[in-house]
Formats: C-alpha cells, sequence, structure tokens
C-alpha cells in the first residue's frame, strides 16, 4: 500500500521508561563495586539471613524477568541464527540453523553499511551538541539567573515529553524550503537556507539539529542536578585565591561534574545509537539513504518478514552498544 | 567450579539438541495454485463474528453492519477499529499468535504476505469474481487462488488546473506521454508554473507512479509463467526513460522533501499538475477553498502502446482461517459485495467501488470527475502479490530515486533492481 | 587542580533551590545578568514554539494547517477538532486505561525496582553478579527484537486483549533497577547495622530505614515510568483486541491517520490533549524529581 503518513510509536515498548535515552551502565569508579556487600566481620548466621531477604526482594523481579524478558531474548537470539522468516513464526522449530549467515549478511549489505555510517555521523556529531546545549543551559539557569528556573526548567524540559509526531509536524514546517521557519530567519541574516530535507548533504543536519533539540532537557535536568552538588566552600576558596569565573567553572565545577558528565554521555549515546524515530517520521531514511539507520533499516527487515536477519542486524546493534559503553567508562573514569 | 561445567554441559546438550530438532519438513508449499474455498451454506447468517477494519472505515463499518443484522435477525457483528498506523504489525503479530479475527479488512499489497503464512481462506466459488473491477480482482488473488473480495478501490489519475491549463494553451490533458509532457512544459512557460508537474523522485511508493506508465507500455512485473520478478524489461525500462526525463528537462522537481507539499503546491499554481488518487480531491477543496473544485480536473494517464493504464489499490475483506463462524464470515463478505450495499458503501465513506455495477448509481454517476476514476478502474493493475514484493519493489524505488536525482542511467538502475529481486525471489 | 571523589551529598538534606548565596554566585549580582535573561528568553521562545503551533494548530482547519507558509494565529479558530474527537472516542474509556495501566506499571516499577535495588546495593548474596549482569544486558538490547516473541509468549499465556495484558510484562523494568542501585549506593552503609543491632529484621530494615530516605530516586523513577507507559503505542495496539482495551494513544491514532492521507487537525488535537496529564505530573514531581538526579549514580 502507499507508504503511511503520520504514524505514531517507535516498535520499542516501554522497555526503558526514559522517553529517549536507554540508560547506561553503572559507575564502577564508586567505591563500592558490583559485586560487593556485606560490611567487614559479620556472623555466619547473619550472611545467611542476609542471603535469604536478598532472595525475597529478588524474587518479583526474577520471575518476570525469567517470564517476560529472557525467554524472548533466547527465542529471539536463537532466530539470528537460523533463516525464519515471518511465516516461520508459528511453527518456530521448523527452520534451518545458518549459523552465522545472517550476521556475515548484514555486515556485508550495502545499505546496512551505509545505515552504520550515519549511525556513527549521528552519533559523534549529535552526542557532543545535544550535550553542549544541556551544559550551557543547565549552568545559564543555575549560575546565571535567579528568577523564572522553574519556568525555564519546564521549557527546555518540554519537547523531552510530548510525542513525536506533533513534533515531526511542526519541524517539517519548520524545515521547509523555501518558506520555512529556519530558512526564513536565516534569511533575515542573508543566508540562503539549503533544501534540509531534500538534500542528502543536509538531511542529516536536519535530524541531529532536531534530535537535540528534543534531548537537552533530559541533560539539563541531570546537569542541574550535578552543579547543585558542588558544595559553596570550594567555589569561595577558589575565589578567595583570585580564580574568575571561566577559571573556577574550569578547575572546580567541571572535575566534580566528571561522574555526571559521564552519565549523561552514556545514556545519550545508548539512546542515539538506537536512533530511529527521527528518521522513521521525517524522512524515511531518504533521501538517498541518506538518513537511514540501522535501528530503521532493522525495522525494515522485520517488516520484510526476515525475521532471522532481523535479529542478527539487532544483537550486532547490542555488540556495539557494549563496547561504545565500556569505553566511554574507560575514557570518563575516575582517576583515584 | 562443579556448577559451571554442570551448565556448560547442560547448555551444550540443549543447543545440540535444539540443533537436531530444527530443520524444515519437506514444504507443503503454503498455498496450492487455483483452489477455491468450500462452498457457504444457504439461508440466514446466524451467530457472531468479530470483524477488524481499520481508520475512519472502521467508524462508518458500523453503520453498515445494521443493515446486515436486520437482514439476518439474530446474527452479531463487531467491528473493532484499529488504526492504519502500524496495523499491518497489528496483523502479523496477530497471524504469528493465532489471535486473528473472523473478517478483516485488509491492504492489497500484504495479501501475498497473509496467504504465504496460510491465514486466509479461499473465496467460495459462489461469489461472482467477474462483478469486480480486473485489477481489482486480481488484488485477491495469490499463486491463481482467490482470497476474500476486493471491497473498495482507488486508483491513479492526472490532476491538472484548468484555468492555469488553458493560459498553458490546453483544454484537456493529451492521451499521449509526450503530449502530457508537452502539456506540463507549457506549464511552466506559459502559466508561471515552477514545475509541470509532480512526480515522486524515487523513494519510498514511488513504484505506484512509475507503474502506471509501464503498464500503460504493456509492462508486466512477472516472467517465467509468474516464477520471478520482471523489472528491467524493455516496456519498464521505456517508462523509466520517459519518467526520467522529466527531472533531467527540469520539469518535475528531483528535491522534493520526503513527506510532499502536494495541496498547497497545487492551489497556489507552483504545482499546478500531479498523479494522485481519489482522497486528493477533498484534500486540495480543503486547502483551496470555496469554488476551487471549478478550477480543476482529472484526466486518465495517456495511452501507451498498450492503452492507458493505471495502478489499482483499495482495501480487501478477507476471512481468516481460524474463524469458528466460517458460515456468517463468508456470508458477511458476500453481502460487501452486493451492488446496492457497495452504493451505500459510498454514500457513507466516498469510498470507490469495487463491483463495477455499483457505478451505475445516480450519486456516482452523475459526478464527472468520479467518472474519470471509473474509466481508469477498467484498465487498472495491480502489482503480484508475492510475499516478498514490499522488499523486492524496496530495490527498485532506490533505484529509481538514483535514477531521477542523480540522473543514473536507467538500464543499469533497473538491472540492479532486477538482480536484487532475483536475489530475493518471489517468496512463493 | 584535581579532586579525587566528588563529595557526597547526604540524601537527606538536598539543596535548596533558592536561598543563601550558592555556588558560583560568589562575586555576582543577586538579580543574575540581565543579557542572559534575554538569551534565555530567546532560546526558551524557540524551544516551545512548536508546542504553541501545535496547540494553536488543533483549533485550525485541514486546509490551513496545510498552507505554505504555515501561519501562526488560527485564521478561523474553531473547537471542531475537539468536538469531532470526543464525540467519535468514548474518551472516558480510554482515559482511564491508560491511567490504569501507567499507575499499575509505576507502582510495580517503584515496588519491584527499589526491592532488588536495595539488594544489589547492600546485600551479599549467591547469585548477585548473575542478577546484575542480566539486568544490565537486558538494558542494552534493542527492544524491537523481542517484541514478537514476547507477544506470541503473552498471547500462549491468554493475556491478550486483557488490561493485565497491557501491563504485566513492563512491572519491572531494569532501569529501574539501575537507578535504585545507584541511589541506594549513596546511602550511608552505617544505617544498615544500626539497625541490625537494634534487632530488626533485614525487610524491616529495608521497609522502615532505606526506603523512606528513597523519596527523591522514588519520584523520579515514578515520573520517568509514567511518561513512558503513557505514550507507549505498539504495545497496546498489538495486545488489545476490542476497542474498550484500547489505550489513549492507540485512540488517538484511529482518526488521525488513514490509508493514505492524516488528519494533522485531529492528530494536533490529539496530541495537545495526550500531554496534559503527562505535564500535570511532571509538575508535581517537578521539585523532588531534580533532587533524586542529584543523588544517583553521581558517586
Amino acid at each position: 500500500m502507499t507508504a503511511q503518513t503520520g504514524t505514531t510509536g517507535s516498535p520499542t515498548g516501554p522497555v526503558t521508561p526514559l522517553p529517549v535515552t536507554a540508560p547506561g551502565r553503572p559507575d564502577h569508579g564508586s567505591s563500592r563495586g558490583a559485586g560487593d556487600g556485606g560490611s567487614p566481620g559479620r556472623v555466619g548466621s547473619g550472611r545467611r539471613r542476609e542471603g535469604r531477604a536478598a532472595w525475597i526482594l529478588a524474587i518479583p523481579f526474577c520471575l518476570l524477568f525469567l517470564a517476560f524478558t529472557a525467554w524472548p531474548v533466547v527465542q529471539s537470539l536463537f532466530m539470528s541464527f537460523t533463516d525464519t522468516k515471518a511465516k516461520d513464526l508459528r511453527h518456530p522449530f521448523s527452520v534451518n540453523i545458518v549459523g552465522f549467515d545472517n550476521f556475515t549478511k548484514a555486515l556485508s549489505d550495502p545499505i546496512f553499511r551505509k545505515a552504520a555510517a550515519n549511525t556513527a555521523y549521528f552519533v559523534l556529531v549529535g552526542v557532543p551538541l545535544t550535550l553542549l546545549l544541556a551544559l550551557a543551559a543547565a549552568v545559564a539557569l543555575d549560575k546565571g539567573i535567579t528568577r523564572f528556573r522553574a519556568v525555564f526548567r519546564l521549557g527546555f524540559y518540554m519537547p523531552v515529553i510530548t510525542s513525536i509526531v506533533a513534533v515531526a509536524v511542526v519541524w517539517r514546517f519548520l524545515l521547509q524550503d523555501p518558506g520555512g521557519l529556519i530558512n526564513t530567519v536565516l534569511g533575515w541574516f542573508g543566508i540562503t537556507g539549503p533544501n534540509w530535507l531534500g538534500d542528502p548533504n543536509w538531511s542529516m543536519p536536519a535530524l541531529i539539529m532536531m534530535a537535540a533539540w528534543r534531548n537537552f532537557g533530559t541533560g539539563m535536568i541531570i546537569f542541574l542536578a550535578g552543579l547543585q552538588a558542588v558544595p559553596a566552600e570550594l567555589h569561595e576558596a577558589a575565589a578567595i585565591d583570585g580564580a574568575g569565573a571561566v577559571k573556577r567553572f574550569r578547575h572546580v565545577t567541571l572535575p566534580l561534574l566528571r561522574p555526571t558528565l559521564l552519565f549523561v554521555m552514556v545514556t545519550t549515546s545508548i539512546g542515539y545509537l538506537q536512533v530511529f524515530e527521527e528518521p522513521f517520521v521525517m524522512t524515511q531514511g531518504g533521501p538517498l539513504n541518506s538518513t537511514i539507520t540501522v535501528t530503521y533499516n532493522t525495522y525494515q527487515q522485520f517488516g520484510f518478514g526476515n525475521y532471522g536477519l532481523a535479529s542478527a542486524m539487532s544483537y550486532l546493534i547490542f555488540v556495539v552498544i557494549a563496547i561504545v559503553t565500556a569505553l566511554q567508562f574507560r575514557l570518563l573514569r575516575e582517576r583515584s | 567450579m562443579r556448577r559451571t561445567t554442570v551448565i556448560s554441559v547442560a547448555c551444550m546438550t540443549a543447543a545440540a539438541l535444539t540443533v537436531t530438532a530444527c530443520g524444515r519438513g519437506a514444504e507443503d508449499g503454503g498455498s496450492a495454485a487455483g483452489q477455491t474455498g468450500a462452498a457457504v451454506s444457504t439461508g440466514k447468517a446466524t451467530g457472531t463474528i468479530t470483524v477488524w477494519a481499520m481508520g475512519a472505515e472502521g467508524d462508518n463499518l458500523s453503520k453498515l453492519t445494521k443493515d446486515f443484522e436486520a437482514a439476518n435477525p439474530g446474527v452479531s457483528v463487531k467491528v473493532t477499529s484499529i488504526p492504519w498506523a502500524a496495523a499491518h504489525d497489528k496483523f502479523t503479530t496477530a497471524i504469528t499468535a493465532g489471535k486473528t479475527p473472523d473478517v478483516a479488512m485488509v491492504g492489497t499489497t500484504w495479501m501475498g504476505e497473509f496467504a504465504g503464512s496460510d491465514a486466509i481462506d479461499p473465496t467460495p466459488a459462489q461469489i461472482d469474481k467477474s462483478a469486480f473491477f480486473e485489477g481489482a480482482q486480481k488484488t485477491t488473488e495469490v499463486n491463481g487462488t482467490s482470497y476474500g473480495i476486493p471491497w473498495y478501490v482507488e486508483t491513479r489519475v492526472v490532476f491538472y488546473r484548468t484555468d492555469l491549463a488553458k493560459k498553458a494553451g490546453y483544454d484537456t490533458v493529451p492521451t499521449d506521454a509526450a503530449g502530457l509532457k508537452d502539456m506540463a512544459k507549457a506549464m511552466q512557460t506559459k502559466a508561471g508554473a515552477k514545475w509541470g508537474i509532480g512526480l515522486q523522485a524515487g523513494g519510498d511508493g514511488s513504484w505506484q507512479t512509475l507503474m502506471p506508465f509501464a503498464w500503460s507500455e504493456g509492462a508486466d512485473l512477472t516472467k517465467d509463467g509468474g516464477k520471478k520478478y520482471n523489472f528491467d524489461s524493455p516496456e519498464v525500462l521505456k517508462a523509466t526513460q520517459y519518467y526520467q526525463s522529466y527531472f533531467t528537462d527540469g520539469i518535475s522537481n528531483k528535491s522534493a522533501p520526503a513527506t510532499p507539499t502536494t495541496e498547497p503546491d497545487f492551489v497556489n499554481g507552483t504545482v499546478p499538475m500531479f498523479i494522485s488518487g481519489p482522497w486528493m480531491m477533498s484534500a486540495v477543496e480543503k486547502v483551496g477553498g470555496a469554488g476551487f473544485k471549478d478550477k480543476y480536473n482529472v484526466a486518465p494517464i495517456p495511452a501507451g502502446s498498450a492503452g492507458s493504464s493505471s495502478f489499482v489499490g483499495g482495501s480487501n475483506f478477507v476471512v481468516f482461517k481460524n474463524t469458528q463462524n466460517r458460515d456468517t464470515a463468508w456470508k458477511f463478505v458476500q453481502w460487501l459485495a452486493e451492488p446496492k450495499v457497495q452504493s451505500k458503501w459510498y454514500t457513507i465513506s466516498t469510498d470507490l467501488p469495487s463491483v463495477k455495477s455499483a457505478w451505475q448509481d445516480p450519486a456516482l454517476a452523475s459526478d464527472k470527475k468520479l467518472a474519470v476514476f471509473g474509466k481508469q478502474l477498467e484498465t487498472a493493475k495491480a502489482p503480484p502479490s508475492f510475499p516478498t514484493w514490499e522488499q523486492a519493489v524496496k530495490g527498485l524505488d532506490t533505484e529509481l530515486e538514483k535514477i531521477t536525482k542523480t540522473g543514473a542511467d536507467p538500464a543499469t538502475g533497473l538491472k540492479t533492481a532486477q538482480q536484487q529481486a532475483d536475489s530475493i525471489g518471489t517468496g512463493m | 587542580m584535581s579532586v579525587d571523589t566528588a563529595p557526597r551529598q547526604p540524601a537527606a538534606a538536598p539543596q535548596q533551590e533558592s536561598g543563601p548565596p550558592r555556588s558560583g554566585m560568589v562575586g555576582t549580582s543577586r538579580s543574575g545578568h540581565w543579557w542572559l535573561y534575554v538569551v534565555l528568553v530567546i532560546a526558551l521562545a524557540a524551544v516551545v514554539a512548536p508546542f504553541v503551533w501545535m496547540v494553536l494548530g488543533s483549533f485550525k482547519g485541514e486546509g490551513e494547517l496545510r498552507q505554505i507558509p504555515p501561519t501562526w494565529w488560527p485564521q478561523d479558530a474553531s473547537l471542531d477538532n475537539y468536538t469531532q474527537l470526543f464525540s467519535k472516542l468514548n474518551f472516558g474509556q480510554y482515559f482511564t486505561n491508560s491511567t490504569v495501566v501507567a499507575v499499575v506499571v509505576t507502582a510495580g516499577n517503584l515496588v519491584f525496582c527499589s526491592m532488588l535495588g536495595y539488594a544489589l546495593a547492600m546485600l551479599d548474596f549467591k547469585g548477585k553478579r548473575v542478577i546484575f549482569v542480566a539486568v544490565m544486558t537486558t538494558l542494552m538490547i534493542p527492544g524491537v527484537v523481542t517484541f514478537v516473541p514476547l507477544f506470541v509468549l503473552v498471547a500462549n499465556a491468554g493475556l491478550v486483549d486483557t488490561i493485565p495484558g497491557l501491563f504485566l510484562p513492563w512491572l519491572v523494568s531494569p532501569f529501574g533497577v539501575f537507578l535504585m542501585r545507584q541511589f541506594i549506593l549513596g546511602l550511608p552503609r552505617d544505617l544498615l547495622d544500626a539497625g541490625r543491632v537494634d534487632g530488626a529484621g533485614e525487610l524491616r530494615i529495608f521497609w522502615r530505614i532505606i526506603l523512606p530516605l528513597c523519596g527523591p530516586a522514588l519520584a523520579t523513577l515514578g515520573i520517568l515510568t509514567f511518561l513512558g507507559s503513557w505514550n507507549n503505542f505498539l504495545w497496546p495496539l498489538v495486545v488489545a483486541q476490542s476497542e474498550d482495551k484500547y489505550t489513549l494513544p492507540v485512540a488517538l491514532a484511529l482518526y488521525s491517520t488513514g490509508q493514505n492521507s492524516t488528519n494533522y487537525g485531529l492528530l494536533l488535537a490529539g496530541a495537545t490533549v495526550v500531554i496534559i496529564p503527562v505535564l500535570v505530573v511532571f509538575l508535581i514531581f517537578q521539585k523532588r524529581f531534580i533532587e533524586g538526579i542529584a543523588t544517583t549514580g553521581l558517586k
């Protein structure tokens, strides 16, 4: 049928409740590692009691997890090693095992590669941009002004909580060439804006702008909290030592913001690596595949009924997410 | 450490067992060709059936089903509206889980996939297939078997501004392809249009604008007795070269964004011609305001060496195999195909009837613009109902985008599309 | 100058927003820089403009909505879109469904995620590492790949077209577990020992001592979970077979999206309506929400 217009919703259910980004890994720079527990020198029976209580607390999650998460993951992982098509789903075992074929097929598909390149472009430009906007807004709200903070906070957070469809309708009008608001404003400064959504060179920047606009509010809120955690005494001490505002920011605030920076960078990266809604609603991957992303490509393959291949693509994405997350932790690890 | 050994042995055993348990059995071949459904009993319909219908049709359908319930006392038709957005996903997941309704309205391009999943029931012989437009009837056929009926149809014609056409020196749209192009050019040179005609420059769904020209040349989208796709035939090549010339000659916009601005462009004369379906009539009239309906008209696709043909779409009504009330389900579907019911449906929904005789109804016969659609429907064609159609034609859409936007060679592009389609296969 | 670890902020006493001079304000005037206000107002206008357009657009007719260049103020403002929406849709039913599902999912997450988060943060037990790895791995798997197997599972369990089918798979989310774990890691351990010395059972310690201190994190989790559940489209679409099980986003898509066209007026009206409860929840929990972020995952 003709391409659907104005479709809503991403293919993911609320696997994570955050409207945009999936969260990241724990901060291993914490004074307690992942596996630690129990204060030193506790008695055996105390340990047992602890263990029992812990299991009681863990049971609800474990049951729900085993029921609704573990099995679907196992089944989809299995599918990625077979040639499952849509019509085979009713008889999941009447399929051929093809080993790593799906994975090699995905990696050698020129469209998947283009999607990977596009996604990398999106993440490498989009994440710093979003972080910059979020930090700038947070600093402005935290240090620059005293009044109407709540108004600005709500306003800047609004793009995060609105439905993508309404956002897309508005942004399509904004980006129109000619006549869209952005090009009109650029025209006031004597710049002829490009045909954002119709030009393969400018379509990705347009989507990056839109994504940054949508998501910086989340980062801003988190940075705001992080900034509030910097104690006044340190600033006063630095000021007494003669440090100006900018110097203070660089040497007092920024280091203390490191853990927050890591958290926001990781969560934003994970979300952007799985970017789907922007190309889905705005450009359908075009023009000339300049905005197709890996998740969008995967969704297309699911739509074609190539479940084995699409599952393999999804797990490839998972591997990349894990690697990128681990790298970021390495990079921004606390030097203690 | 024994624990981990035990676990790993268990895992490997499970894996080994799974591998041996897998494998496709002797393919039962899915749907055997040329089936007809078992006959449906005569007499009144009884019991309850569940019906799924999309969007506004779902809403309006309840008005229609009241008549069916009145004619068959005791029967209950439960209609559930589902949104068009992600409707395909809803159907595929329902089929997978075995949670389908008795009857449903489905998009014409989904038929191949659903038939391939062995989910829908072949049409009984009692339903007269010749009552429908041929192209529409073909949309229900997969591998020679008809599943369900075409319910309502749409087709694509040329929309043009009559006032601007006069300025350009044309009273009607020429009936040959070269003439259409000349008219579009004249719109630019003499009637102040920025682009002569709005054609989709490749991308998703652009085949629906290209195919009318190919079909008008007599193109057949399958070859080898329906076993393979046929994208690089001489007819398709000729149509593609013709299509490309609009862009290389600057008559159509290469850089139009993915979401078109057809209505405002048509109303303000920037793009005074385009090819689309009946829903665009109310769309342009809404933007154009009062009196605009007199400023435009529609005309058939210009004829090629095989006459004038177009794309036929719409929706079909199918019965699912795991229905508990097959008799009533088919009775309901059969009832929907009655000319009177088709006409009534038109008055409720403005969806065009798939049954030819329903077009004699005064409401339809009196509308001159609709008459053009009616005539076009007689020769309109549908793509093959292969399960892999969407995936195969996506390759064509992508090549068409390169052909129109970057001036790539049509022959090479079509060859690439054909190779991709061959590697995907028809899925039958 | 380098600082080894970020100084810990006690969870029970978060900093106030306004009040005595705060960090960074040393040496600047209390009223802030006026030019910054100007910049921020412009930025706010840029950010909020699409919403304003969305709300204004919901009062416009279809023809006006498709005009280029787009209009700002409605030429013929009317409530048509809203009356159409409310008359066609059994609004009360869908709103109730959405609310019930969102509230249950939120409550479930608040309870179960804090339970496991506490266990992972504070207690020592066998299998702790395994559970934690499971949680983190699930976070990173794209949701699209498990969608269909999950639906088949739910269908086989007979939960299709039921309200429980709408919320059961989402009652505990890995993200929530992670969030609560990080937050509770920031609480002082001595609380546990003090409780034990007093003879309290483990679960009692959790319930009476730890949980009351988790206010901000719970508020954070509550908002985010509510948002996610409220806006969810695809799962309710696929699980509901009869219209009385639809949630609001699904119902709103019924009339606004068509086979070949979109009814923008209804779409915008629907989007405006859908966002209101979300704004309300956000405003109510906003203060606690900020405090919550301050004390999670920053250690």
